[in-house]
């Protein structure tokens, strides 16, 4: 198990080396100077040589990478062009609320969708089945910026049951920062009020976000389902007079749980992207929203930076499934 | 199973109630797109909507005022100036007794400190302060403190008075208390890093708090020299979408809806919550036409261009009337406005002046403008024109910062762009789109046109206002028949307002350089 991990942990190591050359030589090949981006249109040339200058960006390009692996290699992922601060500073402030706002989609689309696989594998071909199909068939298929618009006119505009954007209501007083997280933050300084708000306010975007990654996860989990229905343990545990839920429950719910697993952590990365529409949309201050703006800009090292570090958070959630998958299926190992 | 769906009916009761609790009287809720907010060190900050922000939070020895549709710098901290008879020597006399928010007094210390952190920190708005000669090099001679009360600049050239009245009272010109800013000094950054997102100024707001991409709180600074403001609270919510703006808006938790389109705008006519709010823009919007490249260097060739263009429907169709129809670069309101508009759709004659200038079957040409919506509109509707008189336009669309980054290297044939006004004298328009020598708008189109350089550059300094006056009018009337710009429009600002707020229009009048929030009541 030890030299598995190893080598696991070195292979995610070339993969984020790979990732950090990639975006630097795609970033670096756009034609555009993000001095201009920065001082806008208006500025004179004098000002943009010197501001180039300051930043490192008249050195030839290869100068500018080693500066910039050599950066990373410290942990220094450089200055953001736009923020003026160090981008792993940026990161830290940035990163809770998009991790929090993943948490709670993930949370939302496994339990809508494992269930919903589960019912429509049970009761196969019913309209539960038929439902679940059209669901899914939208989820994958409908853009989440507008999912998000159209939620918000409905929950929001219209009924009046959750709020509109933001991460709280502008009059509630947010918690005192200790993870970032702000629903963890209110509990662990047991501020309930902004508890209250954070939920109310997390619903919708944990929803679009994840209303995707719920119609793969019902879809794995019905095509799984009927497969292990299909085996000779589940045709034993029924002759041996269980009842129909302990069946599905215990004895196939666990074995058709394997591949919905891989499936979650995949889309934990995804979630991770996805994330750059849903937090335009609903106005949420986390890791998408700073790479917009950086791209907007042309903050090289605040893109790279951002970008290397959601390559670094998939390749975890992968290495993470990789190790529970060995744990749960000792085949693997090998 | 049935506990399950008291846990979730009890899980949405809890968040069934949540309260949304309206804005209070003394409190000014806008909604927009802050992910422009870079910084709001005033020697730093150089964004319009930041501005607004910087501009009510520190105070300048002037201030821009709307006056009769004019915008006029105006003495705000100095109380009166002397100009030397070589009008390069100015004297600016302080009133007594002014403090920072915090209660520090403000004198002609803090002034010249702040001056010369703007040359020191050398950042986007440095340049205006060089373009009268004051640079990091020369401050000490050209920056000095007479008395406590009395400050001293010396610029190189005898410049007209409103263009170093209107540069200094800009949100750069803010003065920054010495005292807060150098205990906050890092590494000799005169307390830039933390002046980011705090405040040391005298206006009548203080920078409670930006939470990046989330909300910036002012304050209302109790110790105003003119009074505290009647707002008490100013909160900037950052909503990147408009149409989540549009919703918050007509949903009443916002007053203010900063970016919507000219669709939503249209869509909130005829409500009853709702206003709609226009001023003109601080910006022109332009076809730029390379002089120095092929077809385009014969002055016959971009004067059938200026007739082939459908200016009206441009101003109707793309920008939904939001538009000026001004065809000179002087926009409306400011000292120097012409308001002739020679130039409409004439295919015949855009026709007959391709004849003669010798290409009655047309060119190719590329025309670059940038990602926005509008600008794409603009593009396919000047191209459409342009096809009539058989120039075959290819349209090419570059990111802002590629665009301007090959438009400064003279490298772009064709351009639909804009510009931002920097200060609001006819000077700030003349020089960029009449004399290439100062290296913006004429030299990138490569319009090397000496005798409109020599006319903008002496209107400059002209001090007879009539004879100035006559001066501008003269290089626009030159500049019609010669220039390589045809003036699309100038743009209007807009907003969607909520009918509680009262005095948005006369706060937001001359937006893009003054955004006055002691004006807005509830």
């Amino acid at each position: 198990m030890g030299r598995y991990v190893l080598r696991r942990l070195l292979l995610m190591v070339l993969v984020l080396f790979g990732v950090s050359v990639i975006v630097f030589f795609i970033v670096h090949v756009i034609p555009a100077d993000p001095v201009g981006a920065l001082l806008g249109g208006n500025a004179p040339p004098q000002l943009v040589d010197q501001m180039k200058h300051q930043l490192g960006l008249d050195k030839p390009i290869w100068a500018q990478f080693g500066d910039y692996m050599l950066g990373i290699l410290h942990g220094n992922l450089g200055i953001s062009l736009k923020s003026n601060r160090p981008v792993t500073q940026d990161i830290a402030e940035y990163f809770p609320a998009t991790l929090e706002l993943a948490i709670f989609s993930i949370i939302i689309s496994v339990a809508l969708g494992v269930v919903l696989g589960i019912l429509s594998a049970v009761y196969r071909n019913s309209w539960v089945d038929h439902f679940s199909r059209i669901f899914s068939i939208l989820g994958v298929s409908m853009p989440v910026f507008w999912t998000g618009l159209i939620l918000l006119l409905i929950f929001y505009y219209i009924l009046g049951w959750l709020p509109g954007t933001g991460q709280l209501s502008l009059f509630t007083i947010p918690p005192h920062r200790i993870t970032g997280m702000l629903l963890l933050d209110s509990i662990l300084t047991g501020n309930w009020e902004a508890f209250r708000d954070g939920l109310a306010h997390i619903i919708l975007p944990a929803a679009v976000l994840g209303y995707s990654a719920t119609a793969s996860i019902a879809r794995i989990t019905r095509a799984s389902m009927l497969d292990v229905l299909r085996q000779d343990f589940i045709r034993t545990a029924k002759a041996k007079g269980l009842s129909g839920r302990v069946v599905i429950y215990r004895h196939a719910l666990k074995n058709a749980l394997i591949p919905v697993v891989t499936l979650i952590g995949l889309t934990f990365g995804s979630l991770l992207e996805g994330a750059v529409l849903t937090e335009t949309i609903f106005g949420w201050p986390g890791l998408g929203r700073y790479i917009v703006n950086a791209l907007l800009v042309l903050d090289y090292p605040a893109i790279m930076g951002g970008t290397l570090f959601i390559a670094l958070m998939y390749s975890l959630a992968n290495l993470i499934v990789d190790l529970t998958y060995a744990v749960l299926d000792p085949r693997m190992r090998i | 199973m049935r506990k399950s769906v008291i846990l979730l009916v009890g899980a949405m009761l809890l968040i069934g109630i949540v309260g949304f609790s309206a804005i209070p009287k003394n409190t000014l809720v806008i909604g927009a797109n802050t992910g422009i907010f870079i910084t709001l060190d005033p020697a730093v900050c150089y964004e319009v909507l930041p501005s607004v922000v910087d501009m009510n939070v520190y105070s300048g020895l002037f201030k821009l005022q709307d006056i009769n549709g004019t915008i006029k710098a105006v003495p705000e901290l100095a109380k009166s100036y002397d100009i030397s008879k070589d009008g390069k020597t100015w004297t600016f006399h302080l009133r007594h007794g002014l403090m920072f928010s915090n209660g520090d007094p403000l004198t002609a210390d803090a002034v010249v400190y702040s001056y010369k952190r703007v040359l020191k920190l050398h950042k986007s708005p440095v340049w205006l302060y060089e373009s009268l000669g004051l640079t990091a090099n020369n401050m000490n001679e050209t920056i000095k403190k007479i008395d406590d009360y009395t400050v001293q600049i010396v610029t190189n050239k005898p410049f007209a008075p409103n263009v170093v009245m209107s540069i200094l009272a800009q949100s750069w010109g803010g003065i920054v208390d010495p005292k807060v800013a150098e205990a906050h000094a890092v590494n000799g950054d005169m307390g830039s890093a933390w002046l980011t997102d705090h405040s040391a100024g005298s206006g009548p707001y203080v920078l409670k708090m930006w939470k990046r991409n989330s909300m910036i709180v002012l304050e209302a600074n109790e110790n105003y020299w003119k009074g505290a403001p009647r707002i008490k609270r100013v909160i900037i919510r950052d909503i990147p979408e408009s149409t989540d703006q549009l919703l918050l808006l007509k949903k009443g938790d916002i007053d203010v809806a900063w970016n919507l389109t000219p669709d939503q705008m249209n869509s909130l006519k005829g409500s009853k919550n709702v206003s709609i709010v226009t001023v003109p823009g601080q910006s022109d919007e332009y076809v730029g036409m390379n002089a120095g490249w092929g077809p385009f260097k014969n002055p016959k060739v971009r004067l059938a261009v200026k007739y082939a263009i459908d200016y009206k429907s441009i101003i109707k169709d793309v920008v939904g009337g939001y538009a000026i129809n001004n065809q000179g670069f002087i926009p409306y309101g400011y000292f120097g406005y012409v308001s002739k508009t020679p130039f409409h759709q004439d295919i015949e004659k855009a026709k007959k002046l391709m004849e003669e200038a010798g290409y009655p079957n047309g060119f190719k040409v590329e025309l670059v403008t940038n990602t926005t919506e509008r600008r794409r509109s603009e593009a396919i509707a000047i191209q459409a024109n342009l096809a009539k008189i058989g120039i075959k336009a290819q349209i090419t669309i570059m990111q802002a910062s590629q665009m301007y980054s090959k438009y400064r290297q003279q490298g772009i044939q064709m351009i639909v762009a804009g510009w931002g006004v920097d200060f609001p004298d006819a000077d700030a328009l003349a020089k960029p789109f009449a004399d290439y020598r100062v290296k913006q708008l004429a030299w990138r189109l490569m319009w090397y046109d000496d005798y409109a350089a020599d006319l903008a550059e002496k209107a400059g300094f002209e001090k007879n206002p009539a004879k100035r006056e006559q001066m501008y009018e003269d290089l626009t009337n030159y500049w019609f028949l010669n220039g390589p710009f045809a003036m699309l429009y100038q743009p209007l600002q807009y907003w969607g307002v909520r009918n509680e707020l009262k005095g948005f229009k006369e706060a937001a009048e001359g937006y893009g350089l003054v955004f006055d929030l002691t004006k807005v009541y509830k």
